[in-house]
């Protein structure tokens, strides 16, 4: 579904992702998981188009879509939950959502996809008119990830959703996601939260510094010595 | 300096209601340099110099015998094409925000230049065939030209509002103000929009000039003298907000008329600047 | 340098004879104005040119100085040359009372600024027409005689001018080579990280504004009697503040005779228009000047011109290294033995619109200790930075260095007091070369008021972290490593007793890190007390002495780094529910 090959990414002077390389399947629901500095948010948004890779691919469905402008990423089909959350804050939440649905194909199936996330937020339903810079930091992830789907995408992009949440909040959206995907959607997740990210996931990478360093099944990679000494040092 | 004069109820409420129909004028022009500034991040001074130019444009027009407000329909789709060439020039040139400021502002000087080679420093009143008509509300004079613009101002600044508030368009655009980026992730074309707002923006500054040519007399240098107090009407009603610049210029020129009414017209400027300052200090996060 | 006042004041004295010349009028009023212009450039780029706070409102103070002028004159039978000092002050006053307001507002900044001033010149215009000051009818001056300085009234006027104008290319050349002229434009590239260096902004820009209306007061009083009839319609309008806007921004706002090519240009240009009756074409001219400047040439001739002769030749004025490096300057003596507290933090707490960051943060830190401070994304551990820096104001708690309470302190005086910072994306000032962004630290961090003395001490930081080949170039020239060890050679400029590094590693390729461990610890070595803020996990096992764990605002855990990353609420903090088999690996 997604071949990410050789992808150097840099910010100004300073090289954030060193060759990466990965794949995601069809209908997988994939982790890759780094310490901070590893580079996950700018794998992220680079495969969202809101980052552009200095050299590499991105094989989209077949298509390459490594030099689409970055308004075109969300019509071939891939939809983002960025770090943390970036929603429009000063529109409220349903007005957020409808901009999910901003492009015709979805935009058609505006109704259905709104029934559907709600369904699978409920809390939401109260919140609709609310700003949604006013809800709390879990309502707002909810919405972010509803935005996202409101798109229809195919493959749906997580950047460490569980970031700033408390750890039921986390359990609830990671339930979420695998809901998500067991719908047919594939799933790309960057993530801090290691443990959490191992029990969603049917697959795994390691990013560490810029590079892949890992790749496996997760509770085989959980016992690796890598992701100790990534992560704690030890 | 004159004395304080209490004036009677009946030429204070005719100038209350002046007051209301200047403001809805400063509501007009400011329409457009608050959509751009509020969700472009320009700040175009230029602004100014279209309606300018508009308002003599159309007072041209009406020498020819033409009604003003048919001129518009040949000054709206000008001045639109006009708007987004000039933001299509700066975004080639990726002129930064304040560097647009000093662009802009040479512009003024431009359009105020050519002016005055056209028509000459002399004033220039439209003749039309309402110009002097007014009717009779209560015991108020309402004079046509200036009902003409209120009933403008109110229905543009509706009308964006609503466009704003209800249709995918206006949604994204403010999405792209608040998070560009992002909103691009999901599809927004911002190059384009924003093409579409600097025209339209443009497009509504020429509607206000001719408007303004409706009921003032047009001297060049009389353009400066509406930066001031259109300013303030953007920044108390809140960058980017329709309804903003009309309901801040209509406080602007109620109080405007208030004060000229008490004591002399001249002091009027003062008004609209020691709000601004006041608003300033009183509330710094509000104009940014 | 200081050939350069000697330059200045012989150029002065040379044209004065130029009256001698017997030239006709006509010379003497073209030359008259192109003075006058230049000293209103060059003024107005004072506070604008180099703090970047464009003024559109020049004229205000032009104007104020030319009815002071003219009051004292028809009104007071005052002589002429008394009233030019009146006049300077009247502006400055008028200049700093607008100021003192809006300088206080933070988020007027840049446009802001611009559009204020453009206002304030049609209101003080309204209160000068609406008072006796003009009353609407202009006043006259043709009663009040001339000084006969000169052989001819023209000539006087241009003597005057000519005096001004000395005077104030002086005072832009000062600025420009003193402290105070390095804190502006330092303001003018990044105001906050110059603040948290130790530049006083506030009121830097007070003082550069005051002389910057001084300046155009008194070239407004001068002007007064030369056109010996005054009206509000000729003096409070745009033409001013555009005129300098273009003459500064074509000639390079960024050089202290910037303005004044500008001014000569754009003047010469504009009287051979009005020679030739097309005053109004010059008002277009100026703009399309003014337009092409911006689109093709944004910063100024005279700045091209000076790129050009950058490639050739060595740049003058930046020392050659000293032949002998001289022995570190150890940070400025330690008072008390090592293990003292030397930061007590207690109780901290900040929140942004509602969001806790910092919840109470208790935390000690010891003298000469490498401190790192740890903990997942958005624990708090740089906001936990930017309120002990100054950078935010804290919402509750103590923050006591060295025995003195520093919490809600304005930033340049925790810098003043000893402590600096680094940032995690560099924030250097982009205008200004390597080694004067590090000369920058030592005058305000470190209290150095020398600028060449500052410069010699940036010197030995520039070589204690490696970067003295780049002495001369730009930030942007730099890569990120390089970038970094500059925030460290601006850190230790102001030879801080305490120094806090945000993810200063981040970024970087294990050999540069292992280059950057070995850098703190010699900073270390030197006397200096380090927390710093890491991920890179090799480096906070290696270096620190002690760990603190942020979590949710708060401190999880204290103690060594070995200890501490083996506990169950650190790694459940960080990896989530804690997991047997890691604890026993």
């Amino acid at each position: 579904m997604l071949e990410v090959r050789d992808l150097q990414v840099a910010y100004g002077a300073a090289p954030a992702l060193w060759g990466v390389s990965l794949d995601v399947r069809d209908g997988e629901l994939l982790c890759v998981v780094g310490p901070n500095g590893a580079g996950k948010t700018t794998l992220i948004n680079t495969i969202a188009g809101i980052l552009r890779a200095r050299s590499g691919r991105l094989v989209f469905g077949g298509h390459d879509v490594t030099a689409l402008p970055p308004h075109r990423f969300c019509e071939a089909g891939i939809a983002v939950v960025p770090e943390g959350r970036r929603l429009f804050t000063g529109m409220s939440v349903l007005e957020n959502l409808e901009l999910g649905s901003y492009l015709s194909p979805a935009k058609a199936h505006r109704k259905e996809s709104l029934a559907a996330a709600l369904a699978l937020f409920p809390a939401l339903k109260e919140k609709l008119a609310s700003p949604a810079g006013e809800l709390s930091g879990g309502q707002q992830q909810m919405v972010a990830i509803a935005r996202a789907l409101m798109a229809r995408p195919r493959l749906l992009l997580l950047d460490e959703p569980s970031l700033g949440l408390s750890p039921l909040i986390v359990r609830d959206m990671f339930a979420a996601i695998r809901r998500i995907n067991a719908g047919g959607v594939s799933v790309l997740m960057v993530e801090q939260n290691v443990v959490m990210a191992m029990e969603v996931s049917t697959r795994a990478y390691v990013l560490e510094e810029g590079r892949i360093v890992a790749e496996g099944a997760p509770d085989e990679l959980l016992a690796r010595p890598e992701i100790q000494r990534a992560y704690l040092g030890v | 300096m004159s004395a304080f004069t209490l004036p009677s109820a009946s030429l204070l409420s005719q100038s209350v209601l002046s007051g209301v129909f200047v403001g809805a004028l400063y509501g007009l022009m400011g329409l457009g340099l608050s959509l751009s500034w509020g969700l472009l991040r320009l700040i175009n001074l230029a602004h100014f110099a279209f309606a300018f130019l508009a308002a003599y444009l159309c007072y041209q027009m009406t020498t020819m015998h033409v009604d003003p407000l048919l001129t518009l329909i040949a000054i709206v789709p000008a001045f639109f094409a006009v708007g987004a060439a000039l933001h299509w020039v700066m975004a080639r040139f990726s002129v930064t925000p304040f560097n647009s400021l000093l662009l802009t502002f040479g512009l003024m000087g431009i359009v105020e230049a050519i002016i005055q080679t056209i028509w000459t420093a002399d004033f220039r009143k439209l003749e039309s065939s309402y110009g002097e008509m007014k009717f009779k509300v209560g015991g108020l004079f309402v004079p046509i030209p200036e009902f003409i613009t209120l009933l403008l101002a109110v229905g543009i600044s509706l009308a964006v509002w609503a466009v704003l508030r209800y249709t995918d368009l206006g949604k994204a655009m403010r999405a792209a103000a608040e998070d560009a980026p992002i909103a691009s992730a999901f599809g927004v074309n911002q190059q384009r929009n924003a093409l579409l707002l600097a025209g339209t923006c443009a497009a509504l500054a020429s509607i206000a000039g001719v408007c303004l040519a409706l009921s003032f007399t047009l001297a060049p240098s009389q353009m400066y003298a509406w930066i001031g107090v259109v300013f303030a009407a953007v920044m108390l009603g809140g960058l980017g907000r329709a309804l903003g610049p009309l309901i801040a210029g209509t406080l602007i020129g109620v109080s405007e008329a208030i004060t000229m009414a008490v004591t002399a017209p001249s002091w009027a400027p003062i008004v609209s600047f020691t709000l601004l300052i006041v608003i300033l200090v009183l509330r710094p996060g509000k104009a940014a | 340098m200081k050939r350069t006042p000697i330059f200045i004041l012989g150029v002065g004295v040379l044209l004065a004879f130029v009256p001698k010349l017997g030239l006709p009028a006509f010379y003497d009023s073209l030359l008259y104005l192109m003075l006058h212009w230049i000293v209103l450039a060059t003024s107005w780029n004072m506070l604008s040119g180099y703090t970047g706070y464009f003024s559109f409102g020049h004229g205000a103070f032009f104007g104020a100085g030319l009815y002071t002028t003219s009051t004292l004159l028809a009104r007071y039978d005052w002589p002429f040359l008394w009233t030019l000092p009146v006049a300077a002050l009247v502006a400055a006053l008028l200049g700093v009372a607008l100021g003192a307001v809006v300088f206080r507002v933070k988020s007027v900044r840049g446009e802001l600024f611009a559009l204020l001033t453009l206002a304030i010149t049609f209101v003080i215009g309204t209160i000068v027409v609406n008072t006796p000051l003009d009353g609407g009818n202009g006043v006259s001056l043709a009663a009040v005689p001339v000084p006969a300085i000169g052989p001819t009234p023209s000539s006087t006027f241009y003597l005057l001018a000519l005096a001004a104008a000395t005077l104030t290319m002086l005072i832009a050349w000062a600025i420009f080579v003193s402290k105070f002229g390095a804190g502006l434009f330092a303001i003018h590239d990044d105001e906050d990280a110059a603040e948290v260096m130790g530049v006083p902004t506030y009121r830097y820009k007070l003082l550069a504004l005051a002389i910057s209306c001084a300046l155009a007061g008194v070239a407004g009083g001068i002007h007064a009697l030369f056109l010996s009839y005054v009206t509000v319609g000729e003096v409070f309008t745009i033409t001013v503040p555009l005129t300098v806007v273009l003459m500064s921004v074509l000639g390079g706002t960024r050089h202290w005779a910037g303005p004044a090519v500008g001014a000569v240009a754009i003047t010469g240009l504009l009287y051979s228009f009005t020679a030739a009756d097309h005053a109004v074409a010059g008002k277009a001219m100026i703009g399309v000047i003014l337009i092409a400047a911006i689109l093709f040439m944004p910063d100024g001739i005279l700045l091209r011109v000076q790129k050009l002769f950058r490639k050739r030749a060595a740049t003058p004025g930046v020392t050659h290294p000293p032949s002998k490096p001289p022995a570190q300057d150890a940070a400025r003596p330690a008072v008390g033995a090592a293990g003292d507290v030397l930061l007590q933090v207690r109780g901290l707490q900040k929140s942004f619109k509602g969001v806790r960051a910092l919840t109470g943060v208790d935390v000690d830190v010891r003298r000469g200790e490498i401190l790192g401070l740890l903990g997942p994304n958005g624990s708090g551990k740089s906001t936990f930075i930017n309120v002990v820096t100054g950078h935010f104001m804290p919402t509750a708690g103590q923050i006591v260095f060295e025995g003195r309470e520093l919490a809600g302190q304005p930033a340049h005086r925790i810098a003043a007091a000893g402590i600096a910072r680094t940032y995690q994306i560099p924030r250097p000032f982009a205008h200004l070369s390597v080694l004067d962004n590090v000369a920058l630290a030592t005058m305000f961090g470190g209290a150095v008021h020398d600028v060449a003395a500052a410069r010699r001490q940036a010197m030995t930081w520039l070589e204690f972290t490696g970067l003295v080949e780049k002495a001369t170039a730009r930030p942007d020239d730099l890569n990120l490593h390089q970038r970094k060890f500059l925030e460290l050679a601006r850190a230790l400029a102001s030879k801080p007793r305490l120094v806090l590094l945000d993810e200063v590693l981040c970024g970087l390729t294990p050999s540069e890190i292992d280059d950057a461990v070995a850098l703190i610890r010699r900073i270390r070595d030197q006397g200096s007390t380090i927390v710093f803020v890491e991920h890179v996990m090799r480096a906070v096992m290696a270096l620190t002495d002690r760990i603190v764990v942020f979590n949710h605002g708060v401190l999880l855990a204290e103690g060594s780094a070995t200890d501490v990353m083996q506990r169950p609420e650190v790694m459940t903090a960080y990896l989530g529910s804690p997991h047997k088999e890691l604890a026993h690996a």
